[in-house]
Order: structure tokens, then C-alpha cells, then sequence
């Protein structure tokens, strides 16, 4: 063990080595049901070139990396080793805003920068990035753009990666590299920004993608050391406004209308429950909100950006409400039952500890997967359905649809909070969320993210996607030493 | 003209494929953006405009030999003129249709022709038409019409005739198309139309020069003028669009080289509007159809204006191709379009709605290019197609201007019919016939 | 060598006899391509000749013909509509077929979720106007509508005058269908999984991620049989109300839209404008059109076009019209865009911030362009792109130099340079005279701004051999120009290298500033392609290149 922490040492600093078992264990387990494995080490690299040597170092020990850069909760089993002796890189001293241009609208971060820390960064400049509902303030803005977690502008997603462009990589094998437009120019950021280069271009280079492999890899092929994001103007005038029914179906041809139209920023639909979780202050408060709430609220922010922004917004919310008019529904300033500034926070802000997912029970399982909106209401009736054959309070089940790509994809969630310390009730939760997994695919549902126990079935009903992906690995890591055994590697 | 002449226009193809599809902007579906029917029904590239350059450049450039495939390439085609239209939506010094012209030619010298072209042009030496039909015959459809008709012989022997009624071969020979005819020289005989027809007329011969007989064009095309000229005929009225264009398009050289003069050349839907405005004609009538009108290629986009014109290519900014003295540009944008149509609406009870193709970008009726005779199965679909399209637009009718396009869409419609297809129920109309109906 | 009997029969049997060619002159006429004459021995304007020409029906006809070419160990060259010499076979020396993928061209609309579903043949104008009629547009690339859909989206770089707004293909396209060169199906996304077309990523890392990238594989890696393509509200008429005289049909602009010429006085202020037009979110098509004639021409060249009674030969005359003179230097740094609105309020409200947007920077509308008649053939020209063949209309021949895609600021900063080249080069006459710059491009490429690219356009006679080498000459001058100022090499690079000998390429890859992204993708082809029936098309660098670590 002594040999380890030296030559881990030598790499980042003896202060950045860590085998305290405390911490140790704080890494071998998160939220989700993947099976607990305590890594050996864990380190926390401060640049590139650590992160490479680290990389180089794990090829010739055999040592599993597994990359992580947000703090905790951790909720999809994604960075919990799946294979002994792992040593975790902690990217979370790598934090720093490397660049911030307003005329580009382009900021480059670092792996460890966190929403938390790089919101006022930005609106010191008078911009903004379009970011995930109410993300803990540790959580790395890149990790998050990695994982493909849905954001909330739908109109400025303008693919499902969005707004992540160019990156910094060190293979599995070592190499370094950068994404997009920069992979056409010289290693050395600094060098293409004197250049004029701004890193907006996410495509590339050449016949590959490579921010895509990136994207849902839950660092099995590369660890990223910086990402160029595509930041927005912070808007001059905001509103936000609500439409609240009695069933889902009523809110879906709406949706689809104010997504096509691209008005709007945020666009999302949840239910009461979900609602509840997302603004109350306690479990307590959450179960008797949830009460009072409308069954289904679709939640729309308004926005005028530059010039004239009043105007911009009184348009957009004269257009929207011909919309919602036109559908026979209503289009309200407040959901009752609940301050208006508390949704608003959800959207802006980042969420207090402790997480409000687990506010509720102290632990949750969240299945999401991606669909068109028109089949959503039959998932949710699949998932009542698995919810009942499980003995799983409905009333419980929260349930997010967040357009993606334009109004094309939606994200669809639902968040089963359970008691962790209640095995009964644990056991119970992991059975409906297998349970309700497997129906929902085999009804369709895409699990375009597949973590923990979803990635088997997933790639088995894919298998050229599997071939394509190992094809992958074992190019970029081909001694398979970061995150080992996650996905289908 | 030779084959040479068109190198340039080879080299300067881009194969961007235009002339494959209906001028890009007035597309409407997926169905109906295709617009040449050889490409379409044959597939591989050289069955377009810019195939067909490329194959003679390939020619020229001994890089292939003349073989039965490149004959089929060369004659498999309606030469509807489409890819003229589409190409030159972008450029000013491409003449695809006059360049598959010559390559037609070019090759008929060589010998190298369809199987049915021999017969066909020994029926035109030997009996003056293609169809071999004996020239009495042709009398037929003026029995009981009590016309009045050119003398033998021409202005000499009787009577000058300053309106001209020259009814076509297809018109004259074909008793299915009779009706037609006849209903036309009612019509300019209600709208107190003086004219004659002539009981020697003679085949246009505009299929000749398609199919490459240049020599039997020419001498058919000098016969006409002679006898037009030693009549005094001032004005050829006709139902046919190919007799329309070959007088208008095709005996403007002809003559120039004879020292001849063209007559005024008018198609009958013309000729009837002039009536119309003019008052002559009152359609009081009501003839309660839906109809689509079908524009013939020779009367739509072929039928513009002839303009003479003997230049040649210059430059200008360096390398930009011009033509001193500017070279007539035949671009569909000044053919016979309004006067059928306007017929139609001054018609009570009609209600016209266009197809998808119509006017320059119409998809032709199949029988083009003598596609009809030397290639019949190629003929039916491209018909067939025709027949859907109009069929698609809910009208009861598809109505023409044309003997080929009528004779083709009668058949189409029966084939349907047949096959118990939607198109079989269509009607088939000529304009005037329903103009004639209304008075 | 010619294709073996005993190949081409078991062709004939996977697609009909009637389906399949090796007659020379009809093959001629696939190896025939624009560019050609720029990069092929004495100056020819044929690419290397197929041993056949095969026509596929369906995904399982693909496959069967990619599992023959390997076994007969021919190269398999795919194209859709066929345009530009890289899609045509690129060796003398090594056997390739050519897929024409014309018989498969059907199309199917998922109305609900504004989803097209294309197979290969179907063009941008098939696209289109099935959209339009449901109140949906598409993104048009910028090569025009005349090309394919599944080209664009799945095999090239996929953006155009639209895609600002609209999204280029690389961002809407949903699901991919691929035919690996070994023959095997890969379908990205959702599709892979069988739920559906709606997805591109995924499952996991995205499986798209190694068969696009940015400039597709353009055919030398498999062969797409599908799509599905991601569609865009249309707030205008759904009848597609067209009217006018050929060439230049006009489009009646619709109450919520707007198609204006906007102008510059310098390039300082129109690259704030473009910033400034990013900034407030408008336009909905924006690019830099109209210019593709040459700044001194392209007034004159428009209004000649848009009147039906005039000539090409007309443009000297109206040049020297003191009127046009005048609107020539008012336009010298212009562009068109169209703005799209919900409502009547919100594009009245988008006419005002533009209002407000030319007040700030300095520029103005250009009024000649921007009245009535005017403004509907923008609008058509813009909407439909069908006219993009103009880009040959001087004299047939045309190159585009330049185009590497950037900020405004960035882009700004090639200009000059480009300009002096053109004049340099054109000096002689034998390029085309047209003055000033002659350079087109998008308001940016990918949405909402950021990637502004400016396309010279070079115009040479094909049917001239000094003019052809000259246009051969500023290609290779323009990679010098570009260089010397610090930028990389742009389209013309492209171009040349179909001409170049693999070794010559190959060094060239090996000595770029990343070889990383050559070396991954040889490592892709040895898995999908073991027995290299694809081309260089598909980038990469054979192992004894790779530079030494």
C-alpha cells in the first residue's frame, strides 16, 4: 500500500493522496443499487499533465481509474467502482475557469468547476449557462454536460449534448488529445485562443465525433481535463409562468406546440409530487405540498434577452397564452399551493444540502429514459401499473418530462423515494425499479444512459452498438483501465 | 452542327442534376418533383441531359464506342425539354435538348438508330406519314363538317387562303381522335373564323428531325412552305402542338435557307381565344366538369417564339460566356400556357385545377421523341404517371391540346382502367372540344 | 481491370439485370464529375472509371452487394444524387464499383414529432416541400436542394444558410441506418435499441460518435441506407404559393416573416452586427448570398436575373448604369437574412430590434433589395435554395477557396487576404473578373451562432486549359494565403487532395498538428472495413506513417 500511495504521490503531491478508509469508503458506494466496492486510493490530480501521468501509470500497474468530479450524492452507481484496487481520480481540484469570452459566449472550465462556482463566475459578465433542474452546488458542470443530463432551455438544445463543445482528453491509453474544431489545431488551448479560435465547433475532427464517445462513457474511455461550453446572455427581463391540469395527456399537445414554436426558456412538466420534492424544505413539508399541488404542472420561463427584453417577454407571453387559450387551458402566474419564487430558485439556482431528492426518505431511485412525448402517458401508466403490483405508494412516484433536442426527445423521469435504513422498504423499491425498468423498455422506453444494472439489456438489444463501442475502448483503452466493467466494456 | 458543338457545353456540365427534376422552387411534393421521365424510368445517370452530354463527350473523347446501350441512351427519350427548362434556371450557356438533338442525329448518320425508326421514316418517304396510312385517308375527318379546303395546286388553282386549318396526321388518320379535330374547326367556324383546309396536306415532318432524318425534315418542311406560299397563306392554324412547334420553331431555318417566309403559326387553343376576346365566340353553355390541363411540351415550354440567330460565344470579365450577338434563350418562359387555359375559364360550369407539373415544368404525356413508337412500354408509364398525377388532383377530366398527349392518356386511362386503377375513370378532353360543347 | 463475369452475374442477381451496368459509356457517365478537371491527369474531366455501376432497392440488397465486393475484393463507392468529384471512384489503379442509390427514395413524415424519415435518394426539395405542406420546414444544405438528404445528414458535413436557426444536419439528424463496409447494419441511437427514430445519442457513449463526425465519411466507409432528420416549425403559407417567370420565381412573403439584404460599411461593423444579429436571437435564414457573383458584379447580376427579358450578356451595361454603380458600392459588404416570427407581434417586435441593431452598428437595409419584388425572390431563393447551381452560371466552372468556418472576429481576419488573392490570381483574365470579393457563406453554420464561414467564389472555364490550370493555381496559392497569415488551409485543400497519391495524403495526415484523430480512425476502418473496399474518404494513416511518439 506504501508503494501505491508513493507512486501516487510522486504523480499529485502527497497531499493529494488519499487512503484514509473513511474516505475510502465515502467512494465505494452512492445512491443506486450497483454493488459497493471500496477503492484503494483515491487522488486528486491538479493538471493535465498529473492526469496523464496518472493514466501512463495506471497502463503499466494494471490499475483501475475511475474519474469523478462532483462531490456527493452520487446517484447512478456511475462512478462506484465496479472492480477492485481501483484507484478514484478526483477531478475536483482541477476547478479552475479557464476562460470567459462575452462577445464568443464561450467559457472553458475545468473538470472540478461546479455550478455553485461557475454561475456568478458568468454573471459577472452579464451571461449564463443553461444547466439541469436545481443542481447540487457541487456538482461539475462538466460531469454533467458528460452524462447527458437534460437541461432545461429546450429551444438551445440544439442537440442533446449541448452546450458542451470542444474538450481536453487523456485517453485510456494515455494520449492527449482535444475534441471538435481544437483537435484540428495545435495541442495547447492557450495557443488556439491567442489565435482567435473560440472552440465552438463540437463536431470532429475529421470522420468522428469524439465529444460524442465522450458523452455517456462514465469515464471509460477518456478522462476530460477541460470543456468549452456555450454560455448564454443573462436575460434583461424574465418571467415565469404555469399551466396546470388534472392529467398528463392534457398538458402533451401543448407541449409539443410550445416547442415547435420555440418560445420560451425553460419548458418542463411535473407532477405534484415532483413539484413538491423540487421546492419543499423538509420530507414533511414535501408529503403535505404534494397534497395541494395540481396533479401536472408545466412550468414555462420567459425570457428577452439584449434589446428590448420587456418587450420580448410580453410577446412570447402573449403567444403562449393564444396557445394555452386555444387548448381550452389556463396560463397562470403562480401554481397554488406554492411561492412562486421557490420554482424560480429550482430553476436558477443551484439546491441546498440536503439533496431535495432525498429530502423526502433519505434515498431514491430514479428511472429516466428518453421518448417522444406522445408516448409518455403509456409509460407513466406502466410505471402506476409496476407501482402497484409492487405495493409502492403511487402517490410517492415523482415524475419529470423535460423536452430535449428541440421538443423532439424527452427526457422522462420517475423518482421513487424509499426509506434506505427501512429494508422492506428498500427491497421493495429495487424490485419495482428492475421490474419497472425491464417493462418500460420492452414498451419502448430508450435508456439512452443505461447505468448500473440497465447497461446489459440495453446492449443486448443493441448489439452492433456494443461491437461499435468495444471497437472503441479497446482503441482509446485498450488495457481497459478506466472504470472498468461499466457499460458494455 | 456537329457533335463538336456541343463539347463545351459537355465540359461545362456540372452533373448537378437539375435537369432531373422540375425547377427546384415549384416543387410541391415528393411525387411529383421528378421531371424527366428517360431518368426516371431508365435510372442510370446517362439516361439524363447531362448523362447524355457526358456520354457524347465520351464519344468524342474515344473513351466508349457507339453500342446498342448508348443508341438507347441517345433515343430513349421524349425530349420534352424539361432538363432545358431546369438547367438553364442557373445558366445562360448550356443547350442540353439541342445538344441531345445532335447526338441523335449524329448517330442516325452512323446508321445507328431504334429498331422501329427505318419503317417509320420509309412509311414518311413512301406514303407521307409515319403511319404508312394511304393519303386519302386523311380526308376523313372533314366529311360532313362542310369546310372549305385549298385547292390542288394551291392559290394558282383557286382560291386564296389566308387562314390556313392543318389538322395533323395523328388528327387526320385516327378515328378515336376525330371527335377532337372536328369539335376544333367547329369552334373557329362558330367564331366565324374564315379558313380552309387543305385535302393534300402534308405530314409536318418535326418527328423526322427528332429522330435524326434531317434531310427528310427539311425537304417535308420546303414541300409546306412552297405550297403555304403558292397559296397565300398568311395564317397555319393547328390542334396539333407538335405541328405547331415544328412550324414555329423548326421552319424558320428552313425557310431562311429557301428564301421563304414562315406563315403566322397559331395552335387552335390560340386561335379560339383571339375569338374569344375578341367576342367572337360567347360559350353560353354550362358544362359542369372538374378538369386538370396537360401541357403538350411542344406547346408549353417548347412553343415559345423562334428567334434567328447566327453568333457566336465571347467573353467578357476575363472567362464569363456570352454571345455576340445574344443567343435566343429558349427557357420555357415564353411558351403557350395562358391561351388554353383562359379557353378553359371562359367556359361556364368548368372548374380548373392544376397539377403539381404544370406549365414549363409539366411532366410530358410519354409519346415524345418518338418514344411512342420505338419505345411503347417506356410510352405507357411515362403516360401512366401523367394520368395519376392528374387524376391526384381530383378532377373529373384531363384535358389537352395535343394528339400524341390525348392519344396517349386515352390509352393510359383504359390501361388503368384495366387494372382497376383510380386514373381509369378519367376523362379525356381536348380544350376546344369542350370549348365546342359550350356553344 | 473489368469486372469478372462471375461478379457481375451474382450482381445481377441481387438487384435485376436491369438495375446494374458495366457499359463503358454508361459508367463513363458516373466518372465524370465537376472538379475533376482540377485534380486528374491532363486535365481530364473523368474521374477513375467503375468496373460497374449497381442501383440497390433496399438495406438487405446493400448488404448483399458490400458482402460481394468483398469477396471479389472490389471497392465500394455509394452516392445519392452524385455531385462533386469526391463521390465518384477514387483509384485508377484498384477496382470500384459505384452505388447509385437512386431506386431507394422513399420518404415518411412523423408529423407529430417533426421527424422525416429518408432513405438516400430523396432530395432537400422532395424534403422541403413535404414538410411545408404540414407546416414544417427543414434545414437546406448549403450545396442546395438538388441534393440528398441522407448524403448531407449521415455522409457530409450537413449545414447550410439555415442551419443558424435551423440546425445543420449534424445536430438534426436522428437516427443513421449503416452498412458497414463489411456488411453489417449499424443503426445509431434510439434506432439501435428498436424504439424508434427520435434519439441520436447512445446508448452510452454515442455509436454516431465513430460513423459522422464533422465532414462524414463521404462515402469511403459503408453505405447509409436511412435517415431521420429532425424538422422545423413554418410559420408561412403551407400551399407553397410560388408564382412568376422562370428563372427567378418569386415567394410572397408571408405576414410573420421577413426577407431583407442587409450592408456594412466596413468589416469591422458587420462582423459587430453579426454579434449584435447572434446576440437578439433573429433571423431564421442568414447568409451571406447574393455575393457569390463579386462584389462589383453581383447587384447587376441580380437584377439581370430577376428579369426574364434579359441576358447575361446585359450585365456590362447594367454595371455601367450610374443607379446600379451606386447600389453596387451600397451593397459591397452584404447579406440577405429572413426572419421568422410566431406571430405578427413577435416579428413586428424583430423588425423593431433589428431596427434598433443597424441604428447601433452603423448599418442599414439595402432598400432596392429589400422591396417587394425583390424581398419574395430572396425569400424563394433562401427557403428553397434552389437555385444554388448559380454558383456556376459565369462560365461553368467554379471553385470555392477559403470557407474555414470560425467567429466573425475570426473570420474577419481572413478577408483581406482572400480579397488580394482574387485580384491577384484574376489579374490575367483567365479567372473570372468579378471584382472586389466574392465570398458566400453562412451566418453561421451550427445554431445560434459562432460559426460564420466565407466561401471564395472562383469562377474558371472548363472548357478552357489555361483557365482551368489557373483556377488549379489559386487553389494552391489560396492554401499559401492562408498560411501565411495564420489560418489553415480552407475547401480548396480539400479539393486538391482527391488528386493526391495516398502516400502524398497520408504524409500530410501524419504531419498534422493531432495525427491522434488518423490513427483512431485507421483502427476503425481494420475493424469495419478488414478488406478496404472503402476509400480515403474516410480519413486515416496507415501504421508504417503513424509519426513516432
Amino acid at each position: 500500500m506504501e508503494g501505491l500511495k508513493q507512486a501516487l504521490s510522486g504523480v499529485v503531491g502527497d497531499a493529494n493522496v488519499f487512503d484514509d478508509p473513511a474516505v475510502l469508503e465515502s467512494y465505494a458506494a452512492d445512491q443506486s443499487f450497483v454493488l459497493p466496492i471500496r477503492p484503494k486510493a483515491v487522488v486528486r490530480p491538479g493538471s493535465e499533465d498529473e492526469v496523464q501521468a496518472l493514466v501512463v501509470w495506471a497502463n503499466q500497474t494494471g490499475t483501475p481509474l475511475v474519474p469523478v468530479s462532483s462531490g456527493a450524492p452520487h446517484f447512478y452507481g456511475d462512478t462506484v467502482p465496479s472492480a477492485p484496487g481501483a484507484v478514484m481520480v478526483d477531478l475536483s481540484r482541477m476547478n479552475r475557469v479557464l476562460k470567459i469570452d462575452v462577445r464568443d459566449r464561450m467559457a472553458v472550465i475545468e473538470p472540478g468547476v461546479t455550478y455553485e462556482q461557475l454561475r456568478p463566475a458568468l454573471a459577472a459578465e452579464g451571461l449564463m449557462l443553461v444547466s439541469p433542474l436545481a443542481p447540487r452546488a457541487d456538482k461539475s458542470v462538466v460531469a454533467s454536460l458528460l452524462e447527458r443530463q437534460p437541461t432545461l432551455v429546450p429551444r438551445m438544445n440544439y442537440a442533446l449534448p449541448e452546450p458542451l463543445r470542444n474538450m481536453g482528453v487523456v485517453w485510456g491509453d494515455g494520449t492527449r488529445f482535444s475534441t471538435g474544431e481544437s483537435g484540428n489545431s495545435v495541442l495547447d488551448i492557450d495557443a488556439q485562443w491567442n489565435a482567435g479560435r473560440r472552440l465552438t465547433d463540437p463536431k470532429g475532427p475529421a470522420q468522428t465525433d469524439f465529444f460524442r464517445l465522450l458523452t455517456g462513457a462514465q469515464g471509460t474511455l477518456g478522462i476530460v481535463t477541460w470543456a468549452s461550453v456555450r454560455v448564454q446572455l443573462i436575460p434583461g427581463a424574465k418571467k415565469t409562468m404555469f399551466v396546470t391540469t388534472d392529467t398528463l395527456d392534457d398538458l402533451v399537445d401543448l407541449s409539443y406546440r410550445l416547442t415547435r414554436l420555440r418560445v420560451g426558456d425553460e419548458l418542463l412538466i411535473v407532477n405534484g409530487t415532483y413539484l413538491a420534492a423540487l421546492v419543499a424544505a423538509d420530507g414533511a413539508e414535501a408529503v403535505a405540498l404534494r397534497a395541494s399541488l395540481p396533479a401536472w404542472t408545466l412550468i414555462i420561463g420567459i425570457a428577452g434577452r439584449a434589446l428590448r427584453p420587456e418587450q420580448r417577454v410580453a410577446v412570447a407571453e402573449q403567444d403562449i397564452a393564444a396557445e394555452v387559450a386555444a387548448r381550452g387551458l389556463k396560463l397562470q402566474n403562480a401554481v397554488p399551493g406554492v411561492a412562486k419564487s421557490r420554482i424560480e430558485a429550482a430553476l436558477e439556482g443551484v439546491a441546498p444540502e440536503p439533496h431535495w431528492k432525498l429530502r423526502a426518505k433519505g434515498a431514491v431511485a430514479d428511472i429516466f429514459f428518453h421518448t417522444v412525448l406522445e408516448n409518455a402517458p403509456g409509460y407513466l401508466a406502466t410505471m402506476v401499473d409496476a407501482a402497484v403490483a409492487h405495493k409502492y405508494p403511487v402517490a410517492d412516484v415523482g415524475v419529470y418530462l423535460q423536452p430535449q433536442h428541440q421538443g423532439v426527445s424527452y427526457h422522462m423521469e420517475f423518482s421513487l423515494p424509499y426509506a434506505a435504513d427501512d429494508k422492506a422498504d428498500a427491497a421493495r423499491t429495487r424490485a419495482l425499479y428492475s421490474d419497472a425498468s425491464t417493462r418500460l423498455m420492452a414498451e419502448g422506453a430508450y435508456f439512452s444512459r443505461p447505468y448500473g444494472e440497465w447497461a446489459d439489456p440495453v446492449y443486448n438489444r443493441d448489439a452492433a452498438a456494443k461491437d461499435a463501442l468495444r471497437t472503441v475502448k479497446a482503441i482509446l483503452d485498450p488495457n481497459n483501465i478506466l472504470n472498468p466493467s461499466k457499460l458494455c466494456f | 452542327m456537329a457533335l463538336e458543338d456541343f463539347k463545351a457545353d459537355a465540359l461545362r456540365c456540372t452533373r448537378c442534376s437539375y435537369c432531373k427534376w422540375i425547377p427546384f422552387d415549384l416543387v410541391k411534393s415528393h411525387d411529383y418533383a421528378k421531371g424527366c421521365p428517360s431518368v426516371d424510368y431508365n435510372k442510370f445517370h446517362s439516361y439524363s441531359a447531362g448523362g447524355r452530354l457526358i456520354t457524347m463527350l465520351s464519344l468524342m473523347q474515344g473513351r466508349s464506342e457507339v453500342d446498342d446501350d448508348v443508341v438507347d441512351i441517345a433515343f430513349k427519350c421524349q425530349l420534352c425539354g424539361n432538363c432545358d427548362v431546369a438547367c438553364k434556371v442557373c445558366r445562360y450557356d448550356m443547350e442540353p435538348l439541342a445538344g441531345i438533338k445532335e447526338f441523335r442525329r449524329t448517330l442516325n448518320e452512323q446508321g445507328k438508330v431504334p429498331a422501329a425508326f427505318p419503317k417509320l421514316i420509309g412509311n414518311l418517304r413512301s406514303a407521307g406519314n409515319f403511319a404508312g396510312l394511304p393519303q386519302a385517308a386523311r380526308r376523313g375527318w372533314t366529311e360532313g363538317l362542310g369546310l372549305k379546303e385549298l385547292a390542288p395546286g394551291g392559290a394558282a388553282a383557286g382560291a386564296a387562303a389566308p387562314v390556313l386549318f392543318h389538322a395533323g396526321c395523328r388528327y387526320s388518320f385516327d378515328p378515336t381522335l376525330r371527335s377532337k379535330v372536328q369539335a376544333a374547326a367547329k369552334v373557329l367556324t362558330a367564331g366565324g373564323l374564315d379558313f380552309a383546309v387543305d385535302p393534300a396536306e402534308a405530314c409536318c415532318t418535326g418527328k423526322a428531325y427528332d429522330m435524326g432524318y434531317r434531310d427528310d425534315f427539311a425537304a417535308g418542311a420546303k414541300a409546306n412552305l412552297e405550297k403555304w406560299a403558292a397559296a397565300g397563306v398568311k395564317t397555319v392554324v393547328t390542334p396539333c402542338a407538335t405541328c405547331f412547334w415544328t412550324f414555329k420553331r423548326l421552319y424558320p431555318e428552313v425557310a431562311a435557307a429557301a428564301g421563304l417566309e414562315v406563315p403566322e403559326i397559331l395552335h387552335t387553343t390560340q386561335m379560339a381565344d383571339r375569338l374569344l376576346k375578341a367576342g367572337a365566340l360567347r360559350p353560353a353553355r354550362r358544362v359542369s366538369l372538374s378538369v386538370t390541363y396537360h401541357d403538350p411540351c411542344h406547346l408549353g415550354r417548347q412553343g415559345e417564339d423562334y428567334e434567328a440567330w447566327d453568333g457566336k460565344e465571347v467573353k467578357i470579365y476575363g472567362q464569363a460566356v456570352v454571345y455576340d450577338p445574344p443567343r435566343p434563350r429558349y427557357n420555357g418562359a415564353g411558351g403557350v400556357y395562358d391561351a388554353p387555359r383562359d379557353v378553359l375559364k371562359a367556359i361556364p360550369g368548368i372548374e380548373l385545377i392544376e397539377m403539381e407539373r404544370s406549365r414549363e415544368a409539366a411532366w410530358c404525356c410519354g409519346a415524345g421523341g418518338n418514344v411512342r413508337e420505338a419505345y411503347p412500354e417506356f410510352n405507357a408509364w411515362t403516360a401512366g404517371v401523367r394520368v395519376e398525377e392528374a387524376k391526384s388532383t381530383g378532377a373529373e377530366a384531363l384535358v389537352s391540346a395535343c394528339s400524341g398527349c390525348e392519344k396517349n392518356f386515352a390509352e393510359a386511362v383504359a390501361a388503368a382502367a384495366a387494372e382497376g386503377a383510380p386514373a381509369g375513370d378519367l376523362k379525356i378532353y381536348d380544350v376546344l372540344e369542350l370549348l365546342e360543347q359550350s356553344l | 481491370m473489368p469486372i469478372s463475369d462471375e461478379a457481375y452475374a451474382a450482381l445481377e442477381a441481387i438487384v435485376g439485370k436491369e438495375n446494374v451496368s458495366r457499359n463503358p459509356a454508361v459508367m463513363d457517365s458516373y466518372a465524370f464529375q465537376w472538379l475533376a478537371e482540377l485534380v486528374r491527369p491532363e486535365l481530364s474531366h473523368f474521374m477513375p472509371r467503375p468496373v460497374a455501376v449497381v442501383m440497390p432497392g433496399s438495406t438487405e440488397e446493400v448488404q448483399a452487394i458490400v458482402k460481394l465486393a468483398n469477396k471479389y475484393k472490389i471497392k465500394v463507392k455509394p452516392h445519392s444524387t452524385g455531385w462533386y468529384h469526391w463521390a465518384a471512384p477514387m483509384y485508377d489503379d484498384k477496382d470500384t464499383m459505384q452505388l447509385d442509390m437512386r431506386r431507394m427514395n422513399k420518404i415518411e413524415i412523423d408529423e407529430k414529432n417533426g421527424i422525416a424519415i429518408v432513405e438516400p435518394y430523396v432530395i432537400h426539395a422532395q424534403l422541403h416541400a413535404e414538410a411545408i405542406k404540414r407546416g414544417w420546414t427543414c434545414n437546406i444544405i448549403g450545396a442546395g436542394c438538388s441534393c440528398s438528404v441522407v448524403a448531407a445528414a449521415c455522409a457530409y458535413m450537413g449545414m447550410g444558410p439555415g442551419a443558424y436557426y435551423m440546425g445543420g444536419h449534424a445536430e438534426n439528424v436522428l437516427g443513421m441506418e449503416w452498412i458497414t463496409p463489411a456488411g453489417e447494419i449499424v443503426r445509431s441511437g434510439s434506432l439501435g435499441s428498436g424504439d424508434g427514430w427520435f434519439n441520436s445519442e447512445g446508448p452510452g457513449p454515442s455509436v454516431r460518435g465513430v460513423i459522422r463526425g464533422a465532414l462524414g465519411q463521404r462515402g469511403g466507409l459503408g453505405v447509409f441506407t436511412r435517415c431521420a432528420i429532425k424538422l422545423v416549425h413554418w410559420s408561412g403559407r403551407t400551399d407553397w404559393p410560388v408564382t412568376g417567370t422562370i428563372p427567378a420565381y418569386r415567394l410572397p412573403v408571408d405576414e410573420t416573416q421577413r426577407a431583407y439584404t442587409l450592408a456594412a460599411p466596413d468589416w469591422d461593423r458587420w462582423a459587430d452586427l453579426y454579434y449584435k444579429i447572434y446576440d437578439n436571437e433573429l433571423g431564421f435564414i442568414f447568409h451571406r448570398q447574393f455575393n457569390l457573383a463579386g462584389a462589383d458584379l453581383a447587384p447587376a447580376f441580380w437584377l439581370m436575373y430577376t428579369d426574364p427579358t434579359k441576358k447575361l450578356s446585359d450585365v456590362p451595361a447594367m454595371v455601367a448604369d450610374p443607379e446600379i454603380a451606386e447600389l453596387t458600392e451600397e451593397m459591397r459588404i452584404s447579406f440577405q437574412i429572413v426572419l421568422s416570427g410566431r406571430s405578427v407581434a413577435d416579428i413586428e417586435l424583430q423588425d423593431q430590434i433589428l431596427d434598433d441593431v443597424l441604428a447601433e452598428t452603423g448599418c442599414w437595409k439595402v432598400e432596392r433589395f429589400c422591396d417587394k419584388d425583390m424581398a419574395e425572390f430572396t425569400n424563394v431563393y433562401l427557403q428553397r435554395l434552389g437555385h444554388k447551381h448559380i454558383n456556376f452560371v459565369w462560365v461553368g466552372g467554379y471553385i470555392g477557396s477559403w470557407m474555414q468556418i470560425g467567429t466573425p472576429d475570426w473570420v474577419k481576419g481572413y478577408i483581406p487576404t482572400a480579397q488580394a488573392g482574387l485580384a491577384r490570381d484574376a489579374k490575367d483574365g483567365l479567372l473570372v473578373q468579378c471584382g472586389g470579393d466574392a465570398m458566400m457563406g453562412p451566418g453561421s453554420s451550427y445554431p445560434g451562432g459562432g460559426g460564420v464561414g466565407l466561401e471564395q467564389f472562383v469562377s474558371y472555364d472548363p472548357n478552357d486549359e489555361a483557365s482551368t490550370r489557373a483556377g488549379i493555381k489559386h487553389m494552391e496559392d489560396a492554401i499559401t494565403d492562408a498560411l501565411s497569415i495564420g489560418y489553415p488551409p480552407g475547401k480548396e485543400a480539400m479539393y486538391l487532395e482527391m488528386g493526391h497519391s495516398d502516400d502524398r495524403t497520408f504524409k500530410k495526415w501524419a504531419a498534422a498538428k493531432q495525427p491522434f484523430t488518423f490513427i483512431f480512425q485507421r483502427k476503425i476502418k481494420e475493424h469495419y472495413d478488414p478488406n478496404d473496399i472503402g476509400d480515403r474518404m474516410y480519413n486515416y494513416i496507415p501504421e508504417e506513417y503513424e509519426p513516432a511518439k
